[in-house]
């Protein structure tokens, strides 16, 4: 088999050819922040939270990007933390000020990110006054919060690149973007099957269990 | 500037709930979904479901996986033993068949049937049953006394359930819930490899060139294994799918053969035809391999196409690309479900799928094999625990006096040497006063077995029937005593999934009131019969039905772990199990290859009942109802049954969509709402079969196969007229 040799955070390194930077990073231990990457799905890129620095004129998305021989890569110069950040600030400009999965399960990828990295207050205007992205709650299981949707396709491909269900896609243009069930109708009269897919790997509180509404699990230890 | 918050909800609305996440399965299909649950402590109900990394779903779940857990949590679960009044005597069904106008519908009308039975104590209900399951066995002999198992019970119920049947009552009269999916199958894998349980794992499809899906859904009654099945078909395999109901994955299908009820013999012996005309055969295969191939041969010669379309309707064109298709594939793949199986000779058509997979050498390598897509999460495991009316646990025959002569040393009893009567002739016998006595441990042959008004009449005529089970299912309202029980999240237990993958379940709620664990009350009943029968723990007596069943000899609970294991597994220590099985050769030795002809269905339509019905299931619920109509989320998504007809015949009908309609068989007649369907060939209706307001097995023939005693459920002849309004 072809492999080749490189450098992660000063560690060396033989992956098989072909591997990404972010499975290569996270075979020796490094996880790569990302929101719309999912090991169990091909990489989009689209996020660009795992964008590391390989010594090129910008910095590369790592769950997209093959390692190379004799390659170098950063996973947290000061740079690429900035860049994260920003893209967080960015992110969270116009996210709701509750978001349904923090406040019911607690593990919204998106705050999560964001509180690692010390954010505390978004110096962007919100885009969402005024132009607000609308709920759609047709769906006898799941709500739907366009607000919180960062656009990072996980739903769209664990409905149709898991599930096969094909029910999930992008509709719309620039800021009017976001996700749609089958030719844009709401979820509840769509031919979704409810198996519970796009809520299960959706980083933020676009997509939730509408069971959950009005409840905060804690573990045993944390009561 | 806008401030984040981390922890911005608003804490004043939101309900603090303290969880705990159990590591566990789902208690529905046969595909073993790994899954966690999280639990909400202090109301003792689960609130959340994740999947887990499982051999078998690899993290993904379905609607009932996901959603469907609440039943657990429902008001209506039975928390104290309950005693017949004596007022409810004679015995019959207690709740209206029928919906009432204005009446929502639902399974059993729990406030009408609960005031005709008292609170009883444990000890007092547990010592009626044991002495009116004596006193008959001492007036009536062992074989006036019968059991019905369950396939969602764990393997330990079923073998401790069968050991109580056998050891105490003393009569093979047990059986279970396989009799009415898979028993033709089984048969037909018993007769030709000595075994019955898959040969390859649903992922395998991967590997596979072909897959050939016949009568069977996958994507409403196997939803997980059916997203691996697209996977494969997405990376290249190609699909044939025969059924007479379109099913969905017939989207991703490269051929897809709708065929008219009831006629699969011919189209195989058909497609065996031009695979052996054209020489798509592997020699060496048939050789090494098998047995019975010339008379196969033989039986096909006059098959061709032309005259195989003449009777199942595929044209002749299609059947033989699809036999081209098959015998050129360098591996292919074989499922199958009640399509095949349900059918009063369903036996035949499984042995027809044997034959096209054995002729073609597709057995034993890898993207290669026979699975029958089981049902019910643990059908395979009661089935290998003995929970069947001819055979001990491990398919060894009761009427084998060397086995018998080692059951009896293990069981310290003398055993009886005759074959059990199965379910559906339980029930008629029951009818004919020759069973007077039942214990039914979680089945509802009330809404599930074939002709209900003759169930009824079996049932109603029984002097003492003891059911057990979670909820007062239909069948309980003709019981004298009733049970109340654990559900699946609250025990501990081993269930095999359809790929034979044994893993373990684990207790995620605490029983509701007095519920108490099955195997505990089985145990109980047995000593209070005077049977000894005591375990310390479930792993225990794991290891005594493991001592006894080859294939699960090398298994415990500890080596079983939060993964569980394929059998055959020489050591769990080091190895996952055996995926793919019978490489080399199968347990009878040669397959035997056994010629079959078209024999039409037992009911065939007339100018009264001119439609052919077909029972089977949705996406969102299961079985008789008792579970997923108690879920609030799957009772949402499908509230409703309702009749699938062709447009064309609807038209003829004049019926419209939405329209309620009343159906009609020689046994019966159900009201329900007309949906029109393409799905549906002209000339069939589709009810599934969950719902007791309009309870389709009131319209089944109870006419069975002559080897595998399945009925007939996706056959009998029926009408549909425009129902008149309620006044």
């Amino acid at each position: 088999m072809d492999t080749v040799t490189l450098q992660i955070d000063g560690h060396t390194l033989t992956v098989p050819a072909g591997t990404t930077i972010w499975d290569a990073a996270a075979s020796i231990g490094i996880t790569i922040p990302a929101l719309c990457h999912d090991p169990r799905m091909a990489p989009v890129g689209v996020c660009r939270l795992c964008a590391v620095d390989i010594g090129a004129r910008t910095l590369v998305a790592a769950c997209v990007r093959a390692c190379e021989d004799d390659m170098e890569v950063h996973t947290s110069t000061e740079q690429v933390v900035d860049d994260r950040r920003t893209l967080l600030e960015l992110l969270l400009a116009d996210y709701p000020e509750d978001s349904r999965r923090e406040a019911a399960t607690g593990d919204d990828e998106l705050l999560a990110l964001a509180r690692a990295h010390g954010i505390e207050a978004i110096p962007y205007p919100d885009g969402a006054i005024g132009q607000p992205r609308g709920e759609d709650h047709s769906s006898a299981v799941i709500a739907v919060d366009h607000q919180a949707c960062i656009l990072c396709d996980r739903c769209i491909r664990g409905c149709n690149a898991l599930q096969h269900n094909d029910v999930l896609t992008r509709t719309g243009k620039g800021h009017t973007t976001r996700i749609a069930f089958d030719l844009d109708t709401p979820m509840g009269e769509s031919t979704c099957v409810a198996c519970g897919e796009c809520a299960a790997v959706c980083p933020t509180g676009a997509l939730t269990n509408r069971a959950l509404a009005g409840l905060q699990l804690m573990t045993e230890e944390q009561s | 500037m806008k401030q984040l918050d981390a922890q911005a909800s608003d804490e004043t609305s939101r309900q603090r709930v303290a969880t705990r996440a159990v590591d566990t399965l789902c208690p529905y299909c046969g595909v073993g979904c790994a899954v966690t649950y999280v639990a909400d402590v202090d109301h003792n109900r689960i609130v959340h479901a994740i999947g887990r990394d499982g051999a078998a779903n690899a993290g993904r779940l379905c609607v009932k996986g996901r959603y469907g857990h609440d039943y657990a949590s429902h008001p209506q679960r039975l928390t104290r033993p309950l005693i017949r009044l004596q007022n409810a005597y004679p015995k019959g069904q207690l709740s209206p068949m029928e919906q009432r106008p204005g009446k929502p519908g639902g399974p059993v009308e729990h406030d009408a049937v609960l005031p005709h039975f008292r609170e009883a104590s444990w000890d007092e209900a547990l010592q009626v049953v044991a002495d009116r399951l004596l006193g008959i066995r001492e007036s009536h002999g062992s074989d006036a006394l019968a059991g019905f198992g369950s396939a969602k019970g764990s393997n330990e119920e079923a073998y401790l359930f069968q050991k109580l049947v056998r050891a105490v009552l003393g009569t093979n009269n047990v059986d279970h819930c396989t009799r009415l999916c898979h028993a033709s199958s089984v048969a037909a894998l018993l007769e030709s490899m000595g075994s019955a349980a898959v040969t390859n794992v649903v992922r395998d499809v991967a590997r596979a060139d072909v897959a050939i899906l016949t009568g069977c859904n996958p994507t409403e009654n196997h939803p997980v294994a059916a997203t691996f099945i697209k996977d494969a078909a997405a990376a290249g395999t190609r699909l044939i799918v025969i059924n007479s109901r379109r099913p969905q994955i017939a989207d991703y299908a490269a051929l897809y053969l709708p065929i008219r009820p009831g006629t699969d013999v011919a189209l195989y012996n058909a497609m065996l035809h031009v695979i052996i005309r054209d020489d798509l055969l592997d020699h060496a295969f048939i050789r090494e391999r098998t047995e019975g191939f010339e008379a196969v041969a033989e039986a096909v010669r006059e098959v061709t196409p032309a005259a195989a379309e003449r009777i199942c309707g595929v044209p002749a064109a299609d059947i033989e690309q699809a036999a081209r298709m098959l015998g050129e594939a360098n591996a292919a793949m074989f499922f199958w479900g009640m399509g095949i199986s349900q059918h009063t000779r369903g036996t035949d058509n499984a042995r027809c799928l044997i034959s096209l997979a054995m002729v073609t050498g597709n057995v034993g390598r890898p993207g290669t094999g026979l699975h029958p897509l089981r049902g019910q999460n643990n059908v395979q495991g009661a089935s290998d625990a003995g929970l069947i009316p001819m055979v001990y646990p491990d398919y060894q025959r009761v009427d084998d006096p060397a086995v018998q002569e080692r059951f009896e040393r293990d069981w310290g009893v003398p055993l009886s040497p005759r074959p059990g009567l199965t379910v559906t002739e339980i029930i008629s016998a029951a009818r004919d006063g020759d069973v007077r006595g039942m214990y039914i441990l979680g089945e509802n042959p009330f809404i599930s077995d074939p002709d209900v008004n003759k169930v009824r009449e079996g049932l109603a005529n029984l002097d003492f029937l003891v059911v057990q089970d979670i909820f007062l299912t239909e069948t309980a309202e003709f019981a004298d005593v009733i049970l109340p029980a654990s559900s699946f999240m609250e025990k501990a237990g081993s269930y095999t999934n359809t790929d034979r993958r044994v893993q373990l379940g684990a207790p995620v709620l605490q029983p509701p009131g007095e519920a108490r664990q099955d195997w505990e009350l089985i145990c109980e009943i047995a000593q209070r019969m005077g049977y000894p029968m005591a375990y310390d723990s479930v792993a225990d007596v794991f290891d005594e039905f493991a001592a006894c069943t080859e294939s699960y000899a090398s298994l415990s609970h500890a080596a079983l772990g939060l993964r569980g294991r394929w059998y055959p597994c020489s050591n769990p220590e080091t190895s996952d199990g055996e995926p793919i099985v019978f490489g080399d050769a199968f347990p009878r030795g040669p397959a035997m290859l056994v010629a079959t002809r078209f024999t039409p269905a037992d009911e065939q339509p007339d100018g009264d009942f001119p439609l052919v019905l077909s029972t089977g299931r949705v996406l969102e619920h299961w079985h008789t109802g008792t579970m997923t109509r108690r879920s609030a989320a799957l009772d949402t998504l499908a509230p409703d049954a309702s009749v699938e007809l062709n447009p064309t015949d609807a038209r003829k009908l004049g019926i419209s969509d939405g329209q309620q309609v009343r159906v009609t068989s020689r046994r019966g007649t159900i009201t329900l709402m007309a949906e029109l369907s393409e799905a549906v060939l002209p000339g069939t209706v589709f009810i599934p079969m969950h719902f007791r307001e309009a309870c389709a097995n009131l319209l089944t023939n109870p006419a069975v196969d002559p080897w595998g005693k399945i009925p007939g459920f996706k056959f009998c002849a029926v009408r549909v007229e425009a129902a008149r309004e309620a006044a």
